[in-house]
Order: C-alpha cells, then sequence, then structure tokens
C-alpha cells in the first residue's frame, strides 16, 4: 500500500506537498534548555548533554515527511522517544526547536485557538491504554469530538453509530468501557479517532497493551480500513513486525534520533547499522523482501513461462520456485518482463541474513 | 593448604567479628552519649537556674490587651469604618439572611415531610433498611422535643457546608490548574487541618461579634480543608492520558475540565464534601459557645447545669444527625449504588420471616415503582421532560412530599406532635447518681472510678504539671525542646520550635500550657498502651478486627464534644473526664494506623520469617512491627494532635489549661484578649508537636533511608 495518491500525482508530473512535514523536531525536557540546545548545536552526545546541563534530549532533529494515504510508522524501544515526537506533531507537547507543517501550514505559529481548532478538525489520535473516558458510555466516547465542536446530539449520534458500525461495536454503544475487554476498548479508541473524519490520525502504540491474537486481528483491521479510507496515519510501535506488517514507511529511532528511515524492504534487506541488523535478524524476511531486489536483471533471451510481479514478495513466489528448478520471469507493473528470479537467488539471501545473524552475534560482521 | 590455614583462619574472622561487635558498640555509646549529654546539660542548667520556676512576668507581651484595645475598636467602629459598612456587615448579613431562610423553610416543612423526605433519600441512596433507620432517628429528634433545635443546627450546617462547597470546590479546582497556587494552599491548609475546631472562633468573635454568623464563619474556615484538598486531588488523580485525549480533540480548558476532569474527580470531590459536612457538624456543636444555638446549645447548657440526662439526649441527637448524614454523604459519593430491600443484614436472609417481610417489601416497591412510572411517564410527557420518565420512584416519591406539603399548609398541622414523645434523661440522671454512689468506691473498698480518678490526678496529671510548670525551671524545658527537635529535624526544625516553645512563655501562658501539656502526655500515653495493643490483635484476626471497626467508626462519627458527655457520666467533671474522652477520641487513630501498618507488611516478608522458623512474637517483633513504625508513628502522629483538640474542649467540663481560658475569652467581652492569646498558644503548642512528631515519622520512612 505504497502512497498511491501521491504516486499518480508526482508520476502525472503535478507537485503535491505531503500532508505533514518534519523539520528538524528537538525536544529537550529540563531547566536550562538554552545550554542544551547550544550544546547540541556544538554536535554534543545526548549524554554529555545530560552531563553538562541536566536535561534530556527526547528528540533530536527528526526530519520527515509523510505523503497523502500513507502508513508512517515510528519504531523504537522504550526510551527512544518516539511518544515525545508524536505528541509533538500535534503540539500535545511543545517541541523545543523545529517545525511541524500540516498541509504548508506551520503548526508551531498557531495560538490556542487555532491549535484547537486544527486539532478538531484536522488530527485525531489513538493512545496506548485507550485514554477512554470511564464515565461516558461507549456512544459518548465516540461522539466526544463531535460534543467538543458543538454538534447536536442526533448528529454525533448519527455518525457514532455509523463509526461503531464499522469497528463492530454497534451493540455495545450503552455500555462503559471498562465493561468492555482491551481489544474493544481500542476498537472504541478507534472509532472516536475515526468520529471526526481526520486527514491525519495519530497511534500511539495503539496495540501493545492488547493480547497478541487480539492484536494481530486489529492489526489486519486496521489495513483494511486504511485500504477503504486512505488516510494519513503515523503509528508507533515499539514492536518490529508489526512495523514491518503496518508501515509504507518505517523510521527506527534509537535515543531520540533516526537511525534508519525506509521501506520495510529496504530496512530488511539493508539495515543501516548493527543496530537496525539486530531487529531484522528474525525478521520474517520473505514477508518483505520483493522479487524486484533479488532477481537477476535481463541479458539477452527472455525465459519461457508465466511472469511473476515485480512487486510480489518472496512468500509469493516461493511455491512456484519449490517446485520446479527452473527460473522464472520477472515483469513490471506493465507486464514487460525486465528479468529472471530462481532458487540460489532466494537462498542466497535468507543464507545471508542467517550468516550475518551469527556474525552478529561476534559483534563482527560488517555491513553489506 | 598448611596446617596453619584452618587455625588462622578463624581467628582471622573472629577478630573481624569481634571488630564489627566493638564498632557496634561503640556506635551505640556514642548515640546514647549524645542523650546523655543533653540530659546532663539541661539538669546543669536545672541546678543552675533551679530558683527561675515558670516564666517571668516581666517577659510576657501584653499581646491581650491589645486585643482588647483592638476589640474596643471594633466595637466603636462597626457603625462606621468602611471596611464594616463595605465588607464585614454586608457579608454578615447576607450569611445571616440565607440562614434565617434556610431555617424558615425547614420548619415550615410539616414534620412527616421532613421524616419523609430524609427517609426517602437514605432509601434511594443506602437501600430500604438504613432509610427505615433514617426515618427512626429524625423522629427521634422531635420525639426528645428538639425538633427546632434540631433544625437550627441542620440549617447552620447547611449554610456553613453551601459556603464551604463554593468557595472549595472552585479553589480546589484553580488549585489543581496551578502548581503555584497548590504550593501557596498547602501549608495553609495543613496547618487549618492541625489546629483544634475551637481556635477558630476566637478571631471571628472579634471580628464579627458573638452570634449565629460568626459561628458559620468559623465554621466554614475549619471545614473549608477537606473539600479544597478532595476537589484538588480528585482532578489531579484524572489520569493523564484521559485529559490527553480530550486535547487531542481539540476541548477548551473549560470543556475539558466540565466533561472529563471534574465528572471524573466526582467521587473524590464528595468524599471531600463528607469529610467537611462531618468537620462542620463537630464545630457547629462547639459553636454554642459563641451563641450559635441548636443542639450544641442544649448539650452546653444542660451540662453546665449538670442535666447530664438532658446533655446526654440532645448528644445522641447529633450523633445521630452525624451518622445519618455521615453515611447518606458517603453512599453518595460511592458510583453505581444499588436499591436494596434488604432489612436484615444478609446473614439473616435465610431465616423464613425475614424473607416473607423482604419478598412483600419488593412486591410493595414493585407496585408503587409500576405507579410512578405511570405517573412519571405522563408527567414526562406532559411537560415535555424526557428525564423524568427515567425516574418513577422519584417522581412517586417527590409527588408525595408535595402532597404532604400542601396537606400541612392547607391544615396548619406542621409542629411536631407532642404525642409522640420520649425521655430518657431521668434515668439517665439516676443512673449519674447511681454511679456516685455505687461505683466511686465499689462496695465500700478503696477500688472504683473514684480511685482511678485520684490516681491518674495524683500520681500522673498533678506532678507532671508542677514539673513542667514550676519545679523545671523555664529555660531547661525550652532547652529540651531545642534539643529534641534539633536531634529529630535538626537546625531549621529546632529554630522553629524552640520559638513555639518560648513563645508561650511571651504570650504569657507558661502555666496554663504546661498544664494543657500534662494532660496531653498522660492522654496520649493511656490512648497508645491502649490503641497499639488493639491495632496489633486487630491485625492479628480477621474477627477481632471485624468486631472493633463498628466501636472505632461510631467513635470517628462522634463529635469531639458530645463524646465528653457518657464520660461525665461516669466520671464527674474535671481533669480526668477530659483526659479520658481525649483517650476514646484518639483512640481509632492509634488502633487503625498499627492494623493498617501491621496488615501492609508484604505477605512475602512474613512469609519468609515464618519459614526460617519464627515463633508469632518473633514475626511480630523483628518484621512487622518494624516495617509498620512509619505508619504506628504517623498513628502516634495523629494520636497527639486528636488528643489535644479533646483536652483544649474539656476546658469546658473543668479541664482547666489553654481551654478553659479561652472558653473564658469567648463567654466574655471583658477577657477576649486573654482567649484570644490562649488561643494562640493552643495553635503554638499544636504546631511544636505537629512539626516535632511529623519530623519523627519522617526519619522511620524507609525512602528517606534514616536510622
Amino acid at each position: 500500500m505504497v502512497a498511491a495518491a501521491g504516486d499518480e500525482a508526482e508520476r502525472a508530473g503535478i507537485e503535491v506537498a505531503a500532508p505533514l512535514v518534519c523539520t528538524e523536531i528537538t525536544k529537550v525536557f529540563g531547566e536550562d534548555l538554552a545550554a542544551a540546545m547550544a550544546l547540541l548545536d556544538e554536535g554534543a552526545s545526548r549524554q554529555v548533554v545530560q552531563e553538562r546541563t541536566g536535561c534530556l534530549i527526547a528528540v533530536r532533529d527528526a526530519t520527515f515527511s509523510v505523503e497523502r494515504g500513507e502508513i508512517f510508522v515510528v519504531m523504537g524501544l522504550s526510551g527512544s522517544g518516539k511518544s515525545t515526537l508524536i505528541r509533538c506533531l500535534s503540539r500535545l507537547i511543545e517541541p523545543t526547536s523545529g517545525t511541524v507543517e500540516i498541509d504548508g501550514t506551520p503548526i508551531g505559529d498557531l495560538d490556542d485557538e487555532g491549535l484547537r481548532e486544527l486539532r478538531r478538525s484536522r488530527l485525531s489520535m489513538v493512545f496506548q491504554h485507550f485514554g477512554l473516558f470511564p464515565h461516558r458510555k461507549v456512544i459518548d466516547n465516540v461522539a466526544f469530538g463531535l460534543e467538543i465542536q458543538g454538534a447536536t446530539k442526533a448528529d454525533r449520534y448519527e455518525r457514532a453509530l455509523q463509526v461503531l458500525e464499522v469497528v463492530g461495536l454497534k451493540d455495545w454503544t450503552d455500555h462503559f468501557p471498562q465493561q468492555l475487554s482491551g481489544g474493544m476498548q481500542q476498537r472504541v479508541g478507534l472509532a472516536r479517532a475515526l468520529c471526526v473524519e481526520p486527514e491525519i490520525l495519530f497511534f500511539d502504540e495503539p496495540f501493545s497493551a492488547l493480547d497478541p491474537l487480539i492484536r494481530r486481528d486489529m492489526q489486519d483491521e486496521l489495513l483494511s480500513l486504511q485500504a477503504s479510507m486512505r488516510r494519513t496515519l503515523v503509528f508507533i510501535t515499539h514492536d518490529f513486525h508489526e512495523a514491518l506488517k503496518l508501515g509504507d514507511r518505517i523510521a527506527i529511532m534509537k535515543d531520540g534520533e533516526f537511525v534508519q528511515v525506509g521501506t520495510p524492504e529496504q530496512i530488511v534487506s539493508a539495515p543501516a547499522d548493527e543496530y537496525v541488523r539486530e531487529f531484522t535478524e528474525d525478521a520474517p524476511k520473505t514477508k518483505v523482501v520483493t522479487v524486484g531486489s533479488v532477481m537477476r536483471p535481463l541479458d539477452g533471451e527472455t525465459p519461457a513461462g508465466e511472469p511473476v510481479s515485480v512487486g510480489a514478495v518472496l512468500d509469493d513466489v516461493l511455491p512456484r520456485l519449490l517446485a520446479s528448478p527452473e527460473e522464472l520471469c520477472v515483469a513490471d507493473d506493465q507486464g514487460q518482463v525486465v528479468g529472471t528470479v530462481d532458487r540460489d537467488q532466494v537462498a542466497a539471501l535468507l543464507d545471508e541474513g542467517s550468516r550475518a545473524g551469527a556474525a552478529a552475534g561476534d559483534r563482527t560482521a560488517e555491513p553489506r | 593448604m598448611t596446617t596453619a590455614a584452618p587455625s588462622a583462619a578463624p581467628s582471622e574472622a573472629s577478630s573481624t567479628i569481634e571488630a564489627r561487635l566493638t564498632q557496634d558498640r561503640q556506635r551505640r555509646i556514642r548515640s546514647g552519649g549524645g542523650l546523655a549529654i543533653g540530659v546532663a546539660v539541661l539538669v546543669a542548667v536545672q541546678i543552675a537556674l533551679s530558683s527561675l520556676g515558670g516564666f517571668p512576668e516581666s517577659l510576657v507581651i501584653p499581646l491581650a490587651d491589645w486585643i482588647d484595645d483592638a476589640r474596643r475598636w471594633v466595637i466603636n467602629n462597626q457603625t462606621s469604618h468602611w471596611s464594616f459598612s463595605f465588607f464585614f456587615n454586608p457579608v454578615s448579613d447576607m450569611i445571616d439572611w440565607g440562614l434565617r431562610a434556610v431555617e424558615w423553610f425547614l420548619l415550615w416543612l410539616p414534620w412527616y415531610v421532613v421524616v419523609g423526605a430524609t427517609a426517602m433519600i437514605a432509601t434511594s441512596v443506602l437501600g430500604l433498611r438504613a432509610g427505615l433507620l433514617t426515618g427512626v432517628g429524625v423522629l427521634y429528634f422531635g420525639a426528645i422535643g428538639l425538633w427546632t433545635e434540631s433544625l437550627q443546627t441542620v440549617a447552620l450546617m447547611a449554610v456553613a457546608v453551601a459556603i464551604s462547597v463554593a468557595i472549595g470546590v472552585p479553589v480546589g479546582i484553580a488549585a489543581a490548574r496551578y502548581d503555584r497556587l497548590q504550593q501557596a494552599l498547602r501549608p495553609a491548609l495543613d496547618a487549618m487541618q492541625t489546629l483544634p475546631a475551637f481556635v477558630y472562633l476566637i478571631p471571628v468573635v472579634l471580628l464579627f461579634g458573638v452570634a449565629r454568623v460568626p459561628a458559620i464563619i468559623a465554621t466554614v474556615v475549619y471545614a473549608l480543608p477537606p473539600v479544597i484538598r478532595l476537589t484538588n486531588l480528585g482532578i489531579r488523580t484524572v489520569p493523564a492520558a484521559t485529559v490527553e485525549a480530550a486535547e487531542m480533540f481539540g476541548a477548551t480548558p473549560r470543556q475539558t475540565l466540565r466533561k472529563v476532569q471534574f465528572p471524573l474527580a466526582l467521587p473524590s470531590v464528595l468524599t471531600g464534601i463528607n469529610q467537611t459536612i462531618m468537620m462542620a457538624l463537630s464545630i457547629v456543636v462547639i459553636a454554642a459557645l459563641i451563641g450559635a444555638g441548636g443542639l450544641g446549645q442544649v448539650v452546653l447548657v444542660s451540662l453546665r447545669g449538670l442535666f447530664v440526662g438532658r446533655a446526654l439526649e440532645a448528644g445522641l441527637a447529633i450523633v445521630v444527625l452525624a451518622v445519618i448524614m455521615d453515611r447518606v454523604t458517603h453512599g453518595a459519593a460511592g458510583i453505581g449504588t444499588r436499591r436494596r430491600l434488604r432489612l436484615m443484614p444478609d446473614t439473616l436472609a435465610h431465616v423464613k420471616p425475614i424473607r416473607w417481610v423482604e419478598g412483600v417489601l419488593s412486591s410493595i416497591d414493585g407496585g408503587l415503582s409500576r405507579a410512578g412510572s405511570m405517573m412519571a411517564v405522563r408527567m414526562s410527557r406532559k411537560l415535555g421532560v424526557e428525564a423524568l420518565g427515567r425516574h418513577p420512584r422519584k417522581v412517586l416519591g417527590g409527588a408525595l412530599l408535595l402532597a404532604g406539603t400542601l396537606v400541612g399548609a392547607v391544615s396548619g398541622r406542621v409542629e411536631f406532635p407532642g404525642a409522640i414523645s420520649f425521655s430518657f434523661a431521668d434515668r439517665i440522671d439516676w443512673l449519674v447518681d447511681w454511679v456516685r454512689d455505687n461505683l466511686y468506691e465499689i462496695g465500700g473498698t478503696w477500688f472504683g472510678t473514684g480511685w482511678f480518678s485520684d490516681s491518674i490526678t495524683i500520681y500522673a496529671v498533678t506532678p507532671l504539671r508542677e514539673l513542667f510548670s514550676s519545679d523545671l525551671a523555664w529555660p531547661v524545658v525550652v532547652l529540651a525542646v531545642a534539643l529534641a527537635s534539633w536531634r529529630l529535624g535538626g537546625p531549621a526544625l529546632a529554630a522553629f520550635c524552640t520559638a513555639c516553645a518560648a513563645g508561650l512563655g511571651f504570650l504569657g501562658m507558661w502555666t496554663l500550657s504546661m498544664d494543657t501539656f500534662a494532660q496531653v502526655i498522660v492522654a496520649v500515653a493511656m490512648a497508645i498502651l491502649c490503641g497499639i495493643p488493639l491495632g496489633v490483635l486487630a491485625a492479628r484476626s480477621d474477627r477481632f478486627e471485624r468486631m472493633l471497626k463498628p466501636v472505632l467508626d461510631f467513635l470517628q462519627t462522634i463529635p469531639s464534644f458530645v463524646l465528653l458527655v457518657p464520660v461525665i457520666i461516669m466520671f464527674n467533671v474535671g481533669r480526668i473526664p477530659g483526659i479520658i474522652a481525649s483517650v476514646l477520641y484518639a483512640l481509632p487513630a492509634a488502633t487503625r494506623l498499627t492494623n493498617l501498618g501491621i496488615r501492609q507488611v508484604a505477605g512475602e516478608a512474613t512469609e519468609a520469617s515464618r519459614a526460617f522458623g519464627a515463633t508469632r512474637g518473633q514475626t511480630l517483633r523483628k518484621v512487622q512491627l518494624p516495617l509498620a513504625a512509619p505508619s504506628i508513628i504517623a498513628g502516634i502522629n495523629q494520636t497527639v494532635m486528636l488528643v489535644l483538640a479533646m483536652v483544649v474542649i474539656a476546658g469546658l467540663v473543668g479541664g482547666g489549661g489553654l481551654g478553659l481560658e479561652t472558653v473564658k475569652g469567648l463567654r466574655r467581652t471583658d477577657s477576649v484578649g486573654s482567649g484570644f492569646v490562649a488561643g494562640m498558644a493552643i495553635v503554638l503548642l499544636a504546631m511544636l508537636l505537629d512539626r516535632m512528631l511529623q519530623a519523627w515519622t519522617r526519619r522511620f520512612t524507609p525512602v528517606e533511608g534514616g536510622n
């Protein structure tokens, strides 16, 4: 689900501003911000800044843009600054420096009123521990955003019921959140966020408090929802597999900084450093790596047989490769044959992964 | 391995052990040495200054005279000065008007409507059994002939609590929003809660004179802290994620407050209001001293005339009022109330007749609710108010009460009927006589309440008072306070406490303060000696805890002043009933916190100790009590503060000391100054004790690593 709308527009030669552009966002917690920022400008490390000023660098120079309809995942372990970053995007936390532009408007310049208007009309958020209002029924939780905007009860209930139907909770409208299971509570959270029809949705580790099976269901559901609604999503997680599954692009975050930004395939096949490689070790590569990246470019004759798509992941072609030792031809989106792929190439990729993994164990492996 | 090694190793080990033991011993000697030196210094100073004794008159600051001057100025300018004509008098008039209106309304209602309304409220909040008991309780007010007085007290409470809530909730909300305000308020609220209720009456009398309005103002000041505190706390403990979610949806601060924070804080706010009501009730009674009237007045006048029976009747009415208000507001504070048609505790639910009666009741209830719902639906349709249709019982109840009120208004028969009457004052008076005749010296032997009172007086209270007020030179006492507080909390605390102690002398209240202090020490010692063992027992036996709980609940619900009455029945007036009442009043704190502290000790620690084969006694001494120490010390702290509050009130019944001096100031205009000064001395004493005890508690809190 690569940013299709943006791609099409680009191909058509139209320049489309990304709905969310972040430039050098830095967030420092502490008293002596000026000293900390000065040290940062000199390129001092996080530890040095903390020792000298007592300030904590939560996010440092995060620069990225999110395309329309894209799921942008920020993945990092706890303490890596990802939750702070996502809060900077809507100014729930005020960034210390850097700009966030939403549809070309720098939100740092907005006054309280303007910021509220932005949050009411364009943004929405799903929270890690759901952030539901325990004193309100499910329907009043979902309708909260509209209620804040001053919608009449009839209007907001109508819309809330629609959304609750979408997330499969229309029979639970009059329950209170604590009467629902964790998965259902997060569906309420999701419905609440969708109810205001936001352009951009922020997800702050929404599924990490859920059981593994429920988590998988919710991920699938989010993907199918996104397939139909095509919003712009920023998704925070500490689960690398979740990042691979959901993300059109992934940013890996460590100690407040982006280590690598790329498509799941780029990250899995070319980890920027040892830190990223450790995550990729037990990643399901065949689910991420596409035929295009392992194929041999076409030289000379075109082999016979039905071609496989250049964008297909290896999992899709493995059955055919295992069935016959022949190489398969690979075709691009227009049906033009562009290369070939056989067992050995796939085996080499998987083998390399396991060798790199073994080598990473004694810290001697070189990045490819 | 050489042959020397095995023999060398143990000797080396034993020498290190020797070293350790010596070190330990030296440390103990050093810390004991500090104490010994302190005592030695005190003894030396005492010998050097033994002729000094009490605080010299010449050093006393004539504060009392200044205050009398101020009082005179107030009286002379009450009609002319702007601060009175534009602030104090209008405030006073407004409160007075509100009070009269509430009182008039309550007395205008037919008595059966009042009984019915209270019973219905209690039923809807707590269930049928509580509702019926509440009805009986309200009937009791009329039956003992104190209908008007009871409603006066209720009106006084209602106005005071309404003002407290009107001030407290907004202030609490503001404190939750602005950290700086919270920081500024905290010490003030702490101080307000530390001081005995009594102390508030004096400055109010100074400004507003003696009447019901100052009583309300004093009540508001005293009862305000819990509602501010718990509103603040309730809003601050709303999960941050919830508030963040509201902000993320673009809610304005006001919307966040109205739709998220306040509703979620409501249980806490209601708990605060419950505490405010209980505190208000306790002071409204004492406020009879400055002309508040109502039930407190009856208790006070009866006690003064030694009509103990009448005092007990009125006191019991106050207790009934307290219990009703406490339970109902407590029930209202809990969310998700269930309607219960139970007459008896659940343990008796299997008894046939009870089940039968309850069955009948529930079918009556069903019928009533159906009738109500028919009515409610019709009304809601007619009036266009949808909400009415959802509360059939309330609509029905409201209709009944309205009808009752109309009948009363038409027939003019609203007064409590004399036919319903009940009095046990005579029997109590007889009991008092009987106790005096028979228990003072049981069966003509030396043993009895007289012996008990006399020995406490002769062997504890009097010697201590003499010791502090005249035997010891006053600098010795001040120095002792300084040394002790230094040891507990360092130089800052020492400076504060020394200033407080010396202040007692400069105020000219040295002797009276030492009198009160001696009573406090005796009462605290008794309360601790009873309370801590009870707490230990309660912690070890669930059954005992269950038995003890209602007793402690009851003791905590009784307003301090009322607690004096039954004690007087046993011990007559004087210092001893004050001390006994203090012990009873403070007992729940010591017992509860000991019990709580021991029960909070992690099960694992206790289990580990048992796994090593420790006896129950060893587990208690070596594991549970040390771990429970912070809680127990906090209990002792509370005990001391409660005892102080009570001992001061006991000044009313011959306890003497600072309390009596304050009461005199309240009663007689010519001694307002000295009353005020005595009140200040109480404040100093309270703060001195509280700070020292808090420092002591902190030393036991493991987080601070102190030992």
